[in-house]
């Protein structure tokens, strides 16, 4: 093992305490598994909460088909994407900028360490936060979601939970690079839950012209959980450039750290 | 002669329009303990971080010296940082961060463990090695600091004010500690409080707005710029404050009473009751001052011949 990769490790495996005494590891995946019940759940229940929840005048009858197994589970990618999401960025917001305003990164980065196995350590750290989160909730959802609703192709959800995952992946990958550009957590997390949101809006408005954004990658994961493929030529080029873009965040943000290692 | 380990040739820094640093020239050399002096805002920190390789410098080179050849950059393995107030992972045990600071600087694992250990002991903090740095004191987060510092065997440590934050037991602590450290590495330390840096070090170098006002071995500057003084203390009554004004006043203008005593004392200078007086020559003037001060019936308590402090020569040279 060359130096270089010792020290990668010796960071990453100090990221990994820290997620787990933080209990970031404990919490973060905890709230995507509550999410991921929630959706089936609230789905099967749904004609009995209006029924006892709704102004419905006595005798009127409620008819509401059951949706199928893969729309709920198509739902419950919706729900990661708000506020699973949310939960992830505020807890990667920090991850490099409260290091150096506590001036912590300066006595790390003053050792003979290169920025960039600084910034890939904090993003194992997250990328491991980020897909067992995911992965967690989105099974028990599927195992709900079998229980209570109807069978899903297992093709399906590990199709759709990749991309999906990938998505995630850059989305903390902005919420790094401005966690570095910027001394503020809150702006960092308003920073990367704006580009995100922007992203997606934008692939969602003009499928045609920005389909290959990584924006529309959460779209893709929606209709392959709904329908079983990403039906669209444009699936590919999102991918491609979905990771060139996390690749350029990763090195920004190294190159910057690397220029600014003095800001404590 | 010792042999020199770090030069500073040129160095500058500035900060948009402020000019932090302006083209200091220094050598240190191996096994000396130097303290870089000098007032708040003179650009000792600004200095330490360039060294430590924090902060690129505007002009000028740092590099340590291997034979005759003066490297450039690439120093950090050989060098041990310790800033002003360390901030380290208060959720981690002082133990596991001394074992991390180690394998960051390339050691096994193993090696790391043993060496931490060794190190904690070192700094009097073994029996807190397992307990979180959350939980530490100033004086107690400060000998992590140092024992993090040493971890990978540095040949200079470059301390940022180690002693300033502390309580008067926390900066005795470290003061003894680094009594005994500097006798196996060179030390690099800024500081503001004079006492600190003449109990610790060899080499002064004082700094003041960025330029160096002096700098050398600090026994040879006691005894070059050491100037013999007369202190008067006298009794707060009006009239011998009085005369001790008028006198300041004459020797300012120049219009003393004899001007045999314009020769003899060259500087004047009254705080509260006490006035000081530098003289080029002790005995003449004194002779002088006992005559003026019958003379004019002043009162005084306590007449003491001297020498100036390296701290009177430390005021001079940052009031520049």
């Amino acid at each position: 093992m060359t130096s270089g990769a010792a020290r990668y490790f010796a960071m990453a495996q100090k990221e990994l305490l820290e997620l787990v005494r933080s209990f970031k590891l404990l919490w973060v995946p905890l709230v995507f598994v509550l999410l991921g019940i929630m959706q089936p759940v609230s789905m099967y229940y749904m004609p009995l909460i209006l029924e006892k929840a709704g102004n419905m005048p006595v005798g009127s009858v409620i008819e509401i088909p059951m949706p199928l197994g893969a729309e709920v589970l198509a739902q419950t990618l919706q729900q990661f994407g708000t506020l699973g999401l949310l939960v992830l960025v505020l807890a990667g917001m920090g991850t490099v900028s409260a290091e150096r305003n506590s001036g912590a990164a300066a006595l790390i980065l003053v050792k003979p360490v290169s920025s960039f196995s600084y910034i890939a350590s904090k993003w194992t750290s997250l990328l491991l936060l980020a897909w067992g989160s995911l992965t967690a909730g989105y099974l028990s959802s599927w195992y709900y979601t079998s229980l209570l609703i109807g069978e899903v192709d297992a093709s399906r959800v590990l199709g759709s939970l990749l991309v999906y995952g990938l998505w995630l992946s850059f989305a903390l990958a902005l919420t790094l690079l401005f966690s570095t550009l910027l001394r503020s957590p809150a702006a960092a997390a308003f920073s990367a839950l704006g580009a995100s949101a922007a992203l997606s809006l934008l692939a969602g408005v003009f499928p045609k012209q920005a389909g290959w954004l990584p924006g529309s990658l959460s779209g893709f994961a929606y209709q392959i959980a709904s329908s079983g493929s990403a039906g669209s030529d444009r699936f590919g080029w999102s991918l491609a450039c979905t990771a060139a873009a996390i690749a350029g965040s990763l090195l920004l943000a190294g190159q910057s750290l690397k220029r600014s290692a003095s800001v404590d | 002669m010792s042999v020199p380990l770090l030069e500073v040739n040129g160095l500058s820094k500035t900060f948009g329009s402020v000019q932090a640093v302006g083209g200091i020239d220094f050598l240190i050399c191996e096994g000396r303990c130097v303290a870089l002096l000098g007032p708040n805002g003179a650009g000792k920190t600004t200095t330490i971080r360039i060294i430590a390789g924090l902060l690129k410098q505007s002009a000028g080179t740092v590099g340590f010296v291997d034979g005759d050849h003066v490297g450039t950059g690439g120093n950090r393995a050989m060098i041990g940082y310790l800033p002003q107030a360390p901030s380290f992972y208060n959720w981690m045990t002082g133990l596991e961060y001394v074992v991390y600071a180690g394998r960051l600087c390339g050691l096994p694992r193993s090696h790391a463990v043993s060496r931490a250990k060794e190190l904690l002991e070192r700094v009097g903090l073994n029996a807190a090695a397992k307990r979180r740095i959350g939980s530490y004191s100033g004086g107690m987060k400060q000998r992590l600091g140092l024992a993090q510092a040493l971890v990978h065997r540095p040949k200079l440590l470059v301390l940022d004010e180690p002693v300033s934050a502390l309580d008067p037991i926390g900066r005795r602590e470290v003061l003894e500690l680094l009594q005994e450290l500097k006798r196996e590495t060179t030390v690099l330390f800024s500081t503001h409080v004079l006492p600190d840096a003449e109990e610790l070090c060899d080499d002064v170098i004082i700094i003041n707005k960025g330029a160096i006002a002096l700098q050398g071995n600090i026994a040879e500057i006691r005894s070059r710029y050491r100037q013999p003084v007369i202190e008067l203390e006298l009794e707060r009554d009006e009239p011998s404050l009085k005369w001790a004004d008028a006198f300041a006043e004459r020797h300012r203008s120049g219009t003393n009473v004899s001007s045999q005593t314009a020769g003899l004392i060259y500087d004047v200078s009254r705080q509260g009751a006490s006035v000081r007086f530098s003289v080029t020559e002790v005995d003449a003037a004194r002779e002088q001052l006992l005559g003026e001060l019958a003379a004019e019936k002043v009162r005084v308590s306590r007449l003491q011949v001297g020498y100036t402090s390296l701290e009177d020569l430390f005021m001079k040279v940052v009031s520049l």
